[in-house]
Parts: C-alpha cells; sequence; structure tokens
C-alpha cells in the first residue's frame, strides 16, 4: 500500500510539475506533505536497512550489498555525527564507515528498533534554491553477549538533513518535472531514555 | 505546575506517528512532550502544532488560537529553573496572549545561535563562543557569524580608566607639524587604540579570521548550543536544550528578561555589531 501511495504521489509531482514548479514557487502547505511522505519514505528505507546491516542473523556479503543501498540514499559528502551521554564531543563518520561499523559490532546479538515517534520540519530553502529539512526519529540498540545477558543499551535520537530539490528528465521528448529527495549529514544523539 | 503536567500527559501520540517507521511497543510520550527541533519551538510558541502534535496551517481553524496557545507555552519553558518557573513566566505568557499578534517568525530576524566551542589557540585548549544568525540570501537564506567571545581576544582591548583615556590624544593641530608626534602613539601597545576614534569598537570577528588565517586557531568541537531571542517586544529570551528524562525535555526557554526595546539596541549590537 505504501509503495502504490509513494508511486501516486511520484507521478502526481511528475505530471504537474514541470509547468507548476518551472518558477519553484514557495511550497503549499498540501505540497510540502507530499514532499514530506517522499522524504520519510527514504529515512523508512534506511531504517529497514540499518536493522539489516546490525543483525547477526544477515550474511556478510548480503550486508555488504545493503551497505551500498543505504549509501545510495546519502549525498555523496554526508557524514554522520555521532555523540553520547557520556562522551559529548561528535565523533564524524562518513556513511559507509558508519554502517560498517554497525556490522562489525562485536556482539552475539543485537536489537535494533524504530520508535513510532517522527518529527518532520519544515523545509526552508538555502541559497541556491534546494529545500533543507530535517526529520527527527528515536532509535533503541541493545547488544547481547553470548551467554544473552544484555551487555549495552542505548537509545539515540537522530536528526537526519533532507535536501529536496526539483530536477527535470526527459521522458519521450516531453520535459518532466519532479522532486529529487536526498539524505544529507545525520546527528546521533544518545537521550537519557532507557 | 500540575495543571501543566497533566496537560503533558494527556498528549496522544498518534498525530506524530502516521506512517511511522517505529516497531517498539513502549510509551513513546517523554519523546512526544519532548520539544525536539528548535523548528518544533517555534511551531508551539506560536501555536501553529495543537495538543495531538498535528501541524496547523493559515486557514485551520485553531491556528494561532490564544487560549490553546497560552497552554501550550507553559510546556515550553524549564520548569527545574525558577527563573523560568514563576509569575515572571506568566506575565510572559498573558503580554503574548492578550493580544495574540506577536509570533516567533524562522526568518523574521533578531535571534541568535550561539554556538559555546573549543578552539586550540597556539596549542592551547580555549573556549569561544560564535554568534549566528540567519541571513537571506540568494533564493533562500543561511547563518552565518556575526561576532565571537573569547577572553583572550578582550584582553587586548580593556576599557581602561577614563582619567587615563583622557590622557592619550593626538592635538588638533599635529597635521601641522607633519604629525611629528605620532610616535607616541606607538610608545605603549596597550594604549594605542586610545588614539582611535570615540566610536571605534574592536572588531572580533575580524581578529578571529585573522588568527585562524595565521594557523594561530585552530578549531576543536562544539560543546553546546542555545539560542537567543529578541524578536518579542520587551521581552528576550534563550532557549537551550534539555537532554533528560520526563516530560519536559528538549528545546526549552532556560532564561528570560523583561527587556525594554530601547536596552535590547546595544545587547544586539553585542551579537550583531554591524547591524
Amino acid at each position: 500500500m505504501k509503495k502504490v501511495l509513494f508511486a501516486i504521489a511520484f507521478a502526481f509531482f511528475a505530471l504537474t510539475g514541470y509547468q507548476a514548479f518551472a518558477q519553484e514557487p514557495e511550497l503549499s502547505p498540501e505540497r510540502k506533505q507530499a514532499i514530506d511522505s517522499l522524504a520519510l519514505e527514504k529515512v523508512r528505507d534506511l531504517s529497514k536497512y540499518v536493522k539489516l546491516i546490525g543483525s547477526k542473523n544477515t550474511p556478510w556479503s548480503e550486508a555488504n550489498r545493503v551497505i551500498d543501498r543505504a549509501e545510495e540514499l546519502f549525498a555523496p559528502d554526508a557524514e554522520i555525527g555521532v555523540s553520547s551521554l557520556s562522551k559529548t564531543k561528535i565523533e564524524y563518520y562518513k556513511v559507509r564507515k558508519y554502517l560498517e561499523r554497525l556490522m562489525r559490532l562485536n556482539y552475539d546479538r543485537v536489537e535494533i528498533d524504530w520508535y513510532k515517534i517522527q518529527y518532520v520540519s519544515d523545509l526552508q530553502r538555502q541559497p541556491d534554491g534546494t529545500y533543507v529539512g530535517v526529520i527527527t526519529i528515536f532509535q533503541t540498540f541493545k547488544g547481547y553477549d553470548a551467554e544473552g545477558r544484555l551487555v549495552y543499551q542505548d537509545t539515540t535520537k537522530k536528526d537526519i538533513t533532507v535536501y529536496v530539490k526539483r530536477k527535470e528528465t526527459q521522458i519521450g521528448g516531453r520535459l518532466i518535472g519532479f522532486w529529487d529527495v536526498l539524505l544529507g549529514d545525520m546527528r546521533v544523539k544518545e537521550t537519557t531514555h532507557k | 505546575m500540575v495543571p501543566v503536567l497533566m496537560l503533558a500527559l494527556c498528549f496522544k501520540v498518534d498525530a506524530q506517528v502516521v506512517g511511522n517507521l517505529g516497531d517498539v511497543q513502549v510509551d513513546e510520550r517523554e519523546f512526544y512532550t519532548m520539544t525536539k527541533q528548535m523548528g518544533q519551538f517555534i511551531h508551539r510558541f506560536n501555536y501553529e502544532e495543537d495538543q495531538y502534535g498535528k501541524r496547523l496551517n493559515p486557514g485551520d481553524k485553531d491556528y494561532r488560537n490564544a487560549a490553546k496557545r497560552k497552554d501550550a507555552l507553559a510546556l515550553l519553558f524549564d520548569f527545574e529553573n525558577p527563573r523560568t518557573s514563576g509569575a515572571l513566566r506568566n506575565y510572559f505568557i498573558d503580554d503574548l496572549t492578550k493580544n495574540n499578534n506577536q509570533f516567533f517568525e524562522f526568518l523574521g530576524g533578531n535571534w541568535y545561535s550561539e554556538i559555546s566551542a573549543k578552539f586550540k589557540w597556539n596549542g592551547q585548549m580555549v573556549d569561544i563562543s560564535m554568534i549566528m544568525a540567519l541571513e537571506e540570501d540568494g533564493l533562500g537564506s543561511k547563518w552565518v557569524i556575526t561576532n565571537v567571545f573569547f577572553s583572550e581576544f578582550q584582553k587586548y582591548f580593556p576599557q581602561g580608566e577614563l582619567t587615563e583615556r583622557e590622557k592619550h590624544f593626538l592635538h588638533p593641530m599635529s597635521h601641522e607639524l607633519d604629525f611629528m608626534n605620532i610616535y607616541k602613539v606607538f610608545n605603549n601597545p596597550q594604549t594605542v587604540e586610545y588614539y582611535a576614534s570615540t566610536d571605534y569598537h574592536p572588531d572580533y570577528l575580524t581578529l578571529f579570521f585573522y588568527e585562524i588565517k595565521q594557523g594561530n586557531l585552530k578549531f576543536d568541537h562544539v560543546e553546546s548550543v542555545k539560542f537567543h531571542v529578541f524578536q518579542i517586544k520587551n521581552w528576550y529570551f534563550e532557549v537551550s536544550w534539555f537532554n533528560r528524562s520526563g516530560y519536559n525535555s528538549g528545546w526549552l526557554i532556560s532564561n528570560l528578561v523583561y527587556l525594554k526595546e530601547n536596552e535590547k539596541e546595544a545587547l544586539i549590537k553585542i551579537y550583531q555589531p554591524n547591524k
């Protein structure tokens, strides 16, 4: 059902986009909401990939393929900035490095779950006209040792940059406009919630 | 306090989770009540987000509703701070909702971010605060650095005793002597700026850039971020991040001051000298 909605949203933008957005006007709340759902779709994909990459049941080669897919969701220069309650200084990772670290975590079993709560910011335009927003989500992580004991757990707030850019493509000799959504820098901050 | 807490507890989670990605089956109210982004703070402050988390747009019945805004505003204060949980808070809320015509606008100017950061200065770790403002540019906007506070820079330009300052000047006929007395300006580096105009103010931002370009100052990391808001008539407030459990967390008002508009000007000059 979600995929159908996504396809409808995409088609709607593709068909109405070129004429309506040739001048890139301010976004109406309705249009903004539709773009939000495109952005959330990317974040949803990311959350699925993170679970797969972190899972010890995912074969190594498969996890590497998933890392490739996850990396494609991000802009090439995107970085992940991580801090914890004990270490507030932000550690920076390239997306691939961050995901590879997740894959190599030294636990016998890990559980990664996402909270239902999410917050999607307004979209603001940066000087070059690209829209930029931030989606906030929350994740719990639990790491178990070989005896099944919980040895590490945290809950993190993830603030993910979303870039939304108007693009055009030629289909059947006709210029078709569409909104391209790409994830940018992600800030990962540990919360006090357990 | 109790009604405020009750209101927080009554919040429903539904509206912020439409099409959610979550699979955690636990109480999420803490995360719902948390003001998760500064943008959400602005929406709650203006009552552009209802008590169920639904975004309100112009034309919606409850958009910026004064009575509901009054309740929502009370939740945006740090409850654990006496400066932001007493009578002053109530005056502020009354002031905002009485005519209900003052709102916090993202691109409305007169609000600043303060980044407290660590730098290495000639090999030593030092604290520097950078003041940031939103500036419209091209097709959109961007954050720009408007000033820096670094105690070592300030030490170079002490206010000095007025009587001492008054001793240092070049008399008005110096030009007739080819400024042969100019050497006095440079006799004592500590007083060199006394020979500048009475209106002279040191430009710390240029010093900051100079030290960076010279390689003397190197960025290390950000310690914390907060916001200073001067947009509301006769009020100043500060917004800080509270990473804690409970129903009073996230971006909250951490300081509130009744400040006349004419007193604000001098303060704003500190944050943005070139305004």
